[in-house]
């Protein structure tokens, strides 16, 4: 390697803030895994040992005169879900792979795109849009399509407020979908003609942990067990939470 | 076709875009996400249409969009999930897991099982099929050294 122990540091530095980025973003475990370890071949390691799970990265980069340098990151924050910021970080990796750059510039283009940000904008009317034609798919009238979109908008403006404490993923799974099942309870209560389940079906897939509990599945059948028994464990416990919430606000209705 | 698949499928489009759009997707990639969604409910009506079992419809129709999604990737030059997680969304059991609550709550035991049941199968079926479309992608590309 041509590079100074100085310089070697930093690019496993970079390495690490760019793992822990691209699996906030939603990167699957053996994606996250597989580029870091072409990273770390392209920046001229002869060996990488790379080992992630959805709360920690540990790589090891082993150079061709047999130094070998050991860091690793507990990732805290769940993240969500940025496709914008996934393809960037995937068209960065391809460039990195294909010409290694300049430690520096490598860091300026992983802050560059760690700062992007879904507009609230898009997210709200797409979660209107989600939240409304899925209700109506699984078999509402347009008055329950319009109902689910409104309460759609509040679920999309509740995350958003909630995201910024630091409450946890499950409660504040079963506090929304409490709030949100109790809404759609009484706007049936109010509006005969519109019906709660079908409401409700549309707003909780806007809550359902569903690419976390198929990417945990396809990660238990694709040969990466222990990242799905941990993230399939972690969506279970969102959707049970969830479930609970939706259990409540059923059972409350029942009794007014 | 009655009325009920029509929309259907025109809900599968609108919420495999509505999550496209959650998820930030670039907007040039929009139309495709949705047509994503659009494609695998109309796989799995035809399936049903012949076989009237759950597990097999869902399992060839998510095959379906993982084969859909690796196509769009292909064309695009970007990572087929972006194209894959939306394509799903209409298969997501949202509404068995609703009612095996609902019927919990109601101590509905045999709603509860049934319901149950039926979102284990979808779950299931979701992830089978995306693993196979893997392991023939597997299959064709050589282990790097």
């Amino acid at each position: 390697m041509l590079y100074t122990d100085a310089q070697r540091r930093e690019i496993l530095h970079c390495i690490l803030d760019f793992g822990e980025l691209y699996l906030n973003t939603g990167g699957e475990i053996s994606r996250v895994e597989d580029t870091l370890s072409r990273i770390g071949r392209a920046y001229g390691a002869v060996r990488m040992d790379v080992f992630v799970i959805t709360s920690s990265i540990v790589v090891t980069m082993e150079s061709g005169d047999g130094e070998s340098m050991t860091e690793s990151r507990r990732i805290e924050t769940a993240g969500s879900t940025d496709f914008t910021r996934f393809e960037e970080l995937n068209s960065l990796s391809r460039r990195v792979c294909a010409q290694p750059m300049a430690p520096e510039l490598f860091r300026e283009d992983i802050r560059r795109i760690g700062e992007h940000r879904t507009p609230f904008t898009v997210s709200l009317a797409g979660s209107m849009l989600a939240a409304g034609s899925l209700s109506m798919f699984f078999g509402g009238t347009w008055m329950d399509g319009i109902a689910a979109a409104i309460f759609g908008a509040a679920i999309c403006w509740l995350q958003s407020r909630i995201g910024r404490t630091s409450l946890n993923t499950a409660a504040s799974n079963l506090l929304i979908s409490l709030i949100i099942g109790l809404g759609a309870g009484i706007a049936a209560r109010i509006v005969p003609v519109l019906n709660m389940d079908l409401i409700l079906i549309g707003d909780i897939m806007l809550l359902i942990p569903g690419i976390a509990m198929t990417n945990a599945v396809q990660n238990m059948l694709v040969g990466n067990p222990l990242s799905g028994v941990v993230r399939f464990t972690e969506a279970l416990i969102w959707a049970g939470a969830l479930a609970f919430g939706i259990f409540i606000a059923i059972w409350i209705m029942i009794l007014i | 076709m009655t009325e009920q698949m029509i929309i259907q499928l025109a809900t599968s489009f609108a919420g495999s875009l509505a999550f496209a759009m959650i998820f930030g997707l670039r907007r040039r990639y929009l139309l495709a996400a949705g047509l994503g969604g659009l494609i695998s409910w109309a796989v799995y009506l035809a399936v049903h249409s012949f076989i009237d079992e759950i597990f097999i419809g869902c399992l060839a129709a998510a095959s379906v969009a993982a084969l859909f999604a690796d196509i769009l990737a292909h064309v695009y030059k970007a990572p087929a999930t972006l194209f894959l997680i939306p394509s799903l969304i209409p298969l997501i059991p949202g509404s068995s897991l609703y009612y095996t609550m609902s019927s919990l709550v109601r101590q509905d035991a045999a709603g509860a099982r049934y319901y149950g049941i039926d979102t284990i199968k979808w779950a299931l079926a979701i992830a089978a099929g995306i693993s196979l479309v893997i392991a023939v992608r597997e299959l064709r590309t050589k282990k790097d050294a």
